[in-house]
């Protein structure tokens, strides 16, 4: 047949058409739609039988109860655990995000070994090993002392382990990371005699004056808190936050009081003056169960008039006094001190300053005050039998000063780790073992604290991630993390009644990691001998068992343990000073509460400006870094791509030029860094506010480049009277770039 | 229309509990799959359920006041369901239940024409901008019970409707036909912290919500509450997310108000 | 070369000039080609689009082209319903420029949604309160439509003209045409209403939101109204616009101007309206939400959504040429006419600017900021290539279509076309039958 025009044109319409009436591009459209709907690049979630397994969160000292919600064998979502005492069903975004801790990229996955700058994997074994004869070799050198232990807490069965391994090595040098814990311990031991946690009944008070605590920005227990400044709230009660800067707890008080920072304590010598001059004290509790009152009533009315104390701190007289008042004259009045989370001790005689505050009203140990908890007790493992070596090496004075003659009463100091070793030849510290804790991101002055990790010939780190201290240690042994492995949670920081929680293991750990326990049991039993004899657990599991005894199985069926009936001793039995009373001041120590000015570093003529940090509940800023949910929920006033946002007042940024989120530089005495500037109404003129969590140069591409890292343009500033970091701010420059 | 006994789920916000914490935010992204990317600092491309405004006064230093406003979906009702959304979307794939009073959203409805985010006055409508990814191994903390959203879509806070169809499973499976007000909370409230989310059904005088919002006969049906508001009231979207505040400037902050107008309803 | 293709009796240019031509375009449609692919492949995150700026560049050209593809609807209506017979030497264009514009319409609705792949599940899951439903459908059939109204003139190509078959169907097709041009009057009125309701019903957006009557939001009705006015202003725009391009004269100034009248007295009483509504709207609708129109347009950086887009789209682009068009003189003057026409069809543009993205931009919630958007490289690339290939497509159908019925009589080939011979009423030259069109056929 020809092939005409006709016939195929014919042949193409009728083609044409009798393809569209068929069902083929129909069943086409409607595959491919059917297949946009099911990218297989878009992950479905595996269903499972769903669990609930109750637990405890170790990401910070808040000691919150949690549900872990498991579907199959995959954690899925944590929540609070409800009616527990601390949290009661509430969490905080770092706990809510605890499963990308888990899953998340940043995992230690095998046990590593530094090799030339390089990480190479390597056994359980080997690892181990290696470390035991390294600990043989210094042992038999009769130099067990220069072993050193920094952990993020002294309390617990790990922790404990950790120390009790030191102690009969023939170590003195365990050290906990610093924080308010250890000035609020050592001002109910001045104060008070006794060797106690402080704990605030924030919840029964209807009157909390906080000196810069960040109450809702996660000081101390954050979601307890949480939970206790609304409950305050719903009945009546009323807070005033005393902060240069209006953090979210200032915004969220009642009265937000502006103050030049640093000067809290004068400002609460100033209170304390008009609230003796009008006698609006606690008579009953001051003439009874006090000593020392005379001298702090003469310092404070000759030294501290609201006059002065106005000039000094920048807070109108009017406000003292009325504040003063108000203060005193609340039924529950409550006075609490230790800036933001709570991070640096700070200064001794400020926090000596803002407790005799609750003294004068007799609020120490009363509902709605501040009550001295005693601390756990439940670990009574047999005395350790030492051979000579270890005798020897306890000998030894701390590297860190702390219990010395300059610093009697610190149980701690490592806040002065960095400049003891960069100011000797070789380093006093040979092996240094590092667990919970990333000292080289959490401690001040970056730099330095480099240098002195770079010169301890041996750094073992313990993390579950790939910190900025594991970065650079030289034996990575991980542990798993508080999903993988059993752990009490000994006391939550700043809950008025003991407490102990258990975190247990939801899964079978992920990756090649040992539980820190089982690891320091490992060694102990291959060192031998009295070291060997002093941890006869098969396992950490089951020492802690047997440690928590007849706890144990409520632990394990209620994941808490707690003492619902406790109360503070009666003020007739609470104070084993030599006096058997509260003590305004005694002979022996020079702590009278009072005002020295700790300066910030550097000189006015060229740093004009104060740099403060500040924190926020969305971002991690002690040993554990953000997860990604938490970046995410960043505000973009904080962190824009990767560049961090200065907060200062629009009169400041008048002054030199600065405009809002345009980029600027910041100096000061310790580092500078390109910032972006934030005009913000809630800061003091003259200071210029940076957020803490940032900066990290590990925890991968999520986390790790965001931002400038506030202990890298600060130094420590060390508190005459306790030895630990007093710095609150340094001096700064900020200029255009 | 509505029901003889429909539902009207709904929340109130107390805003001086909230302490602008993001617990609310990140619970909702663990519950409801919320992808990640490394930068997340644009808000405009970022997708998060659960959003913390800051609010301030506008005031300098040192009278400057903040307040932090959590904004979930409104799940505006409009009239008779004509929620601001709901009515636009041209391919039904997103909707307004009579049954809870809940708009619910058909990823593998929608096709992205964005008319809904563009109708939405309160920014809650994202688009997924990105393929959502998870680094390897992060997908393990998945949740099942909410789909995975594919790029290309809109999506929104759901008030965790999945929660609701497991309890009424649960309450099925036990033969009951009614579920308790406990039995169904959102993932947001629930972690709160500050206690400061409270969810139920509306229209039940038994929910902390109705007892807290507690309609006025005589004026319109507005709650009694003069601490309670809405955002954009004016506008009739008719939301069902109540906020509480003490403080004037906040409810004023709720709405738009001519300089003529006086002071907020509620001064 | 292609002279076989070319209608008899008229002149275009060299073979090899045309295809330069036609390749300088076509590049730069390919690059908007490469940026669709960028788009299908990589997604939407292509644009600097953003949960606040849903709609951005796209959604305003594709407003804005239907809008201005006006001008077939409204010449069609006027010529085959009103029955203003002149315009019969305008129509082939008018239809032609509508069908670039719409084909551009759906081909930007084709990217633009997030999962192109699904977007017939706007005709399966139809929604029937919802604009875009009605869009979508309207605008679908009168895509049709205007399909069967270009396709005529398709087939009066010398080559498939001459197949027996074809010059039936175009012939009876001519025949019909007033069904089509008046389903297609019919149909522009609705979408071109719903794409106006799509603000107008979005009571959340106050600065869109319009009362109105029934269903419809009044803007339902306003951008109907503007389409018409617009619409028939573009194609004058572009009609003088190919003049310049050929320097030749195409179509007779009685026709432009009775089209250019007729625009001239739409424009008139859409300003009208416009001014109403807009006054409506800022002393009633905004207040009773809380806004004054100053609200909507002060207090932002750069002043990018300044009170002067009002001014320029009521004043300048509105009222201006509006009052040029309904004089004599101005209609006569040759650069006033052609100031007027581009200044209305800039008024088109700037007001569905104005109704899908400003609305975008202002803060409702009163603690947000005004949105900002700038379009990225892609954005533009995409929204170039309609523009390209409507070049190429009324290259191509100038070339090979005879779609000026007066060309030949306005530039004779052979002799210079005389004074008195351009004064002539209407010769219309075959008097072949009683077709109603002029036939090129010559056979
Ligand atoms: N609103 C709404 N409507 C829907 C649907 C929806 O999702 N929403 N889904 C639709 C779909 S997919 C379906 S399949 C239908 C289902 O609709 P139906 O077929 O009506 O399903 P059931 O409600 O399960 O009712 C089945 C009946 O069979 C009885 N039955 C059970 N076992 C037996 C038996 O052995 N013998 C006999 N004779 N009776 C028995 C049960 O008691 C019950 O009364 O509903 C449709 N309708
Ligand atoms: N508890 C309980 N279980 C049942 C039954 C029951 O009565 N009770 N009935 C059984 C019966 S008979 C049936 S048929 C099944 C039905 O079970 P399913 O098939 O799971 O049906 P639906 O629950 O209606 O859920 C359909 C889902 O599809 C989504 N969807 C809607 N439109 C589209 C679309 O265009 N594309 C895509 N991809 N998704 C869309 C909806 O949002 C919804 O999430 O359930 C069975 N299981
Ligand atoms: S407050 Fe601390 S303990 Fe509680 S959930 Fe958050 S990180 Fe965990
Ligand atoms: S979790 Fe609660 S307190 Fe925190 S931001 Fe959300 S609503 Fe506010
Ligand atoms: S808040 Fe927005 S998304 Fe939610 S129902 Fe209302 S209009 Fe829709
Ligand atoms: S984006 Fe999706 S949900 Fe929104 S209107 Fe379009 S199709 Fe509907
Ligand atoms: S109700 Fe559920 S979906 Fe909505 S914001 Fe809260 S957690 Fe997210």
């Amino acid at each position: 047949m020809k092939i005409d025009r006709r016939s195929f044109l014919s042949f193409v319409i009728g083609g044409a058409a009798g393809t569209a009436l068929s069902p083929l591009p129909w069943k086409l459209t409607d595959d491919i739609a059917i297949w946009s709907q099911n990218w297989p690049w878009t992950p479905v979630p595996q269903k499972g039988e769903v669990s609930y397994l109750n637990s405890t969160c170790t990401l910070c000292p808040g000691g919150c109860g949690i549900l872990v919600r498991k579907v199959g064998e995959r954690v899925v979502k944590l929540e609070g655990m409800e009616g527990h005492p601390v949290n009661d069903g509430g969490l905080c975004t770092l706990g809510l995000a605890g499963t990308q801790l888990l899953y998340g990229p940043t995992r230690v996955k095998t046990p590593l070994k530094k090799v030339n700058g390089a990480w190479r994997k390597i056994s359980w074994n080997a690892a181990i090993a290696e470390i035991v004869e390294k600990l043989s070799d210094l042992r038999s050198k009769g130099l067990p002392h220069t072993v050193a232990c920094i952990s993020g807490s002294d309390r617990g069965t790990v922790p404990e382990l950790f120390n009790r391994f030191l102690t009969v090595y023939g170590s003195p040098n365990f050290m906990r990371t610093s924080s308010i814990q250890d000035s609020y311990e050592l001002t109910l031991f001045l104060t008070q005699g006794v060797r106690a946690m402080a704990g605030f009944d924030v919840a029964n008070a209807d009157f909390i004056l906080s000196f810069g605590s960040g109450l809702i920005e996660g000081w101390e227990s954050p979601v307890y808190m949480f939970r206790a400044k609304s409950t305050l709230r719903e009945n009546g009660g009323r807070m005033d936050q005393i902060e240069p800067r209006l953090s979210k707890t200032a915004a969220k008080s009642d009265k937000w009081i502006a103050i030049s920072p640093g000067t809290e304590g004068a400002l609460a010598l100033g209170l304390a003056h008009v609230i003796i001059k009008e006698k609006l004290y606690n008579k009953k509790f001051v003439d009874t169960y006090t000593s020392g009152f005379e001298a702090h009533k003469k310092l404070v009315i000759d030294g501290y008039p609201p006059d002065i104390v106005s000039k000094i701190t920048g807070v109108d007289t009017a406000t003292i006094t009325a504040l003063a008042k108000d203060f005193a004259r609340a039924r529950k009045p409550l006075a609490i001190c230790g800036r933001g989370k709570g991070y640096i001790p700070g200064s001794l005689q400020e926090f000596l300053a803002i407790h005799t505050l609750n003294a004068l009203v007799g609020n120490i140990n009363q509902t709605g005050g501040i009550w001295a908890v005693p601390e756990p007790d439940y670990i009574s493992w047999p005395e350790v039998e030492m051979d000579k070596i270890a005798s020897n090496g306890l000998q030894q004075e701390r590297v860190d000063g702390a219990g010395s003659k300059a610093y009697p009463y610190a149980r701690y100091l490592l806040g002065r780790l960095p400049e003891v070793i960069n100011s000797s030849q070789d380093s006093p510290i040979q092996v240094l073992f590092v667990t919970t804790a990333n000292p080289m991101y959490a401690m001040p002055d970056t730099q330095a604290v480099a240098k002195a990790f770079e010169k301890i010939p041996f750094v073992v780190s313990f993390s579950s991630f790939l910190d900025e201290t594991a970065v650079n240690a030289d034996l990575i042994l991980p542990n798993h993390v508080f999903l993988e492995r059993y752990e009490d949670v000994p006391a939550a920081h700043g809950f008025p009644k003991p407490i102990i929680g258990l975190a247990r293991p939801v899964i079978e750990p992920l990756f090649n990691t040992q539980h820190s326990g089982d690891v320091i049991i490992q060694i102990a039993n291959e060192l031998g001998g009295p070291i060997a004899d002093a941890f006869p657990w098969d396992s950490y599991d089951a020492c802690l068992e047997e440690t928590l005894a007849d706890k144990w199985d409520a632990l394990v069926e209620d994941g808490y343990w707690s003492d619902e009936v406790f109360s503070a001793a009666d003020w007739s039995t609470a104070f084993e000073t030599d006096s058997a009373k509260f003590e305004f001041t005694n002979e022996d120590i020079e702590s009278l509460p009072r005002y020295n000015p700790l300066k910030a570093k550097g000189d006015e003529a060229h740093y004009p400006l104060v740099l403060i940090p500040y924190d926020s509940m969305r971002l991690a800023s002690g040993h554990i870094g953000s997860p990604p949910f938490l970046i995410k929920s960043v505000e973009d006033y904080i962190l824009t791509a990767n560049d961090v946002l200065v907060e200062v007042n629009p009169a400041t940024a008048n002054e030199y030029g600065l405009k809002d989120g345009k980029y600027a530089f910041l100096r000061t005495p310790k580092g500078n860094a390109r910032v972006k500037v934030r005009v913000f109404d809630g800061i003091m003129p003259g200071l210029v506010a940076i957020p803490r969590g940032l900066g990290h140069t590990a925890f991968g591409r999520f986390l790790a480049g965001k931002g400038v890292h506030y202990n890298a343009l600060i130094g420590p500033v060390e508190d005459p009277a306790s030895g630990h970091d007093a710095a609150w701010g340094i001096r700064a420059k900020l200029s255009k770039t | 229309m509505e029901k003889e006994n429909s539902k009207k789920f709904g929340m109130v916000i107390d805003l001086d509990k909230c302490t602008g914490c993001g617990s609310c935010m990140v619970a909702c992204m663990a519950e409801n799959n919320i992808p990640f990317r490394e930068d997340e600092t644009d808000k405009l491309l970022s997708v998060s359920w659960m959003h913390v405004y800051r609010l301030t006064n506008v005031k300098p230093f040192p009278d400057t006041e903040e307040c932090y406003l959590p904004r979930p979906c409104q799940h505006c009702e409009g009239h008779h369901g004509h929620s601001p959304c709901v009515s636009v979307c041209p391919a039904t794939a997103t909707d307004y239940d009579m049954d809870t009073g809940i708009v619910s959203q058909i990823y593998t409805r929608c096709f992205g024409c964005r008319y809904c985010m563009a109708a939405c006055p309160y920014h809650v409508r994202q688009f997924n901008w990105w393929d959502p990814l998870w680094p390897d191994g992060m997908e393990k903390s998945l949740n099942p019970n909410v789909s995975v959203r594919m790029r290309g879509v809109v999506e929104k806070c759901s008030f965790c409707i999945h929660r609701y169809q497991l309890a009424k499973d649960q309450a099925y499976m036990e033969g009951r036909r009614e579920i308790e007000e406990d039995e169904y909370q959102t993932a947001c409230t629930q972690a709160c912290p500050a206690g400061a989310i409270t969810f139920g059904d509306l229209n039940n005088p038994k929910h902390a919500v109705y007892q807290m919002v507690k309609p006025d006969k005589k004026n319109g049906g507005k709650p009694k509450n003069p601490k309670a508001f809405r955002l954009l009231e004016r506008l009739g979207t008719n939301a069902k997310v109540y906020y509480l505040s003490s403080r004037e400037w906040v409810r004023r902050a709720g709405d738009n108000y001519l300089k003529t107008e006086g002071q907020a309803k509620h001064a | 070369m292609d002279s076989a293709l070319i209608p008899e009796g008229v002149k275009r240019c060299p073979t090899w000039q045309f295809i330069i031509w036609i390749g300088v375009v076509g590049a730069v449609m390919m690059w908007g080609v490469f940026a669709i692919l960028l788009v299908y492949i990589k997604g939407l995150n292509q644009t600097n689009m953003n949960n606040a700026y849903g709609f951005a560049l796209w959604i305003w050209a594709d407003l804005t082209v239907i809008a201005l593809g006006g001008g077939a609807f409204f010449t069609g209506f006027l010529r085959y319903i009103i029955g203003k017979d002149e315009l019969k030497h305008i129509i082939n264009y008018a239809v032609l420029i509508g069908f670039i514009c719409y084909s551009s319409a759906l081909l930007i609705l084709g990217f633009d949604v997030g999962q192109p792949l699904r977007a017939w599940f706007i005709f399966w899951h139809a929604n029937v309160h919802s604009m875009l439903t009605e869009v979508a459908f309207c605008l679908t059939c009168y895509f049709g439509v205007l399909c069967i109204e270009y396709l005529p003139l398709a087939l009066e190509n010398r080559q498939i003209d001459k197949v027996p078959f074809f010059h039936h169907l175009s012939h009876n097709m001519h025949e019909i045409m007033a069904v089509f041009a008046a389903t297609g009057a019919f149909l522009s009125f609705f979408h071109q209403g719903s794409l106006g309701g799509v603000p107008g019903v979005m009571f959340g957006r106050p600065f869109g939101f319009r009362e109105g009557v029934l269903i419809w939001p009044w803007t339902f009705f306003l951008f109907t109204w503007s389409a018409a006015a617009g619409g028939p202003c573009f194609t004058i725009l572009i009609t003088k616009i190919t003049e310049k391009a050929v320097r030749k004269k195409l179509v007779k100034d009685n026709v432009i101007e009775l089209l250019a009248k007729i625009s001239g007295w739409m424009l008139v009483g859409y300003m009208v309206a416009k001014i109403i509504d807009t006054w409506y709207w800022a002393a009633f609708t905004a207040p009773s939400k809380g806004f004054t129109l100053m609200d909507f347009y002060a207090n932002n950086p750069g002043s990018v959504y300044g009170i002067w887009i009002l001014i320029a789209e009521i004043g300048v682009c509105g009222v201006l040429p509006a009052l040029i068009l309904i004089t004599d003189k101005g209609r006569k003057n040759r650069i006033a006419l052609f100031l007027a026409v581009l200044l209305a069809v800039l008024g088109v543009c700037l007001n569905r600017w104005v109704m899908v993205l400003q609305v975008l931009a202002v803060p409702v919630l009163t603690f947000e900021n005004w949105a900002q958007y700038l379009p990225s490289w892609q954005e533009i690339a995409t929204t170039i290539l309609p523009v390209a290939y409507g070049i190429i497509m009324i290259s191509l159908s100038y070339r090979y279509l005879p779609v000026f019925p007066q060309e030949r009589e306005l530039n004779p080939i052979e002799a210079p076309v005389s004074q008195t011979q351009e004064q002539l009423p209407e010769p219309e030259t075959p008097p072949a039958g009683a077709e109603p069109e002029p036939s090129p056929s010559g056979s």
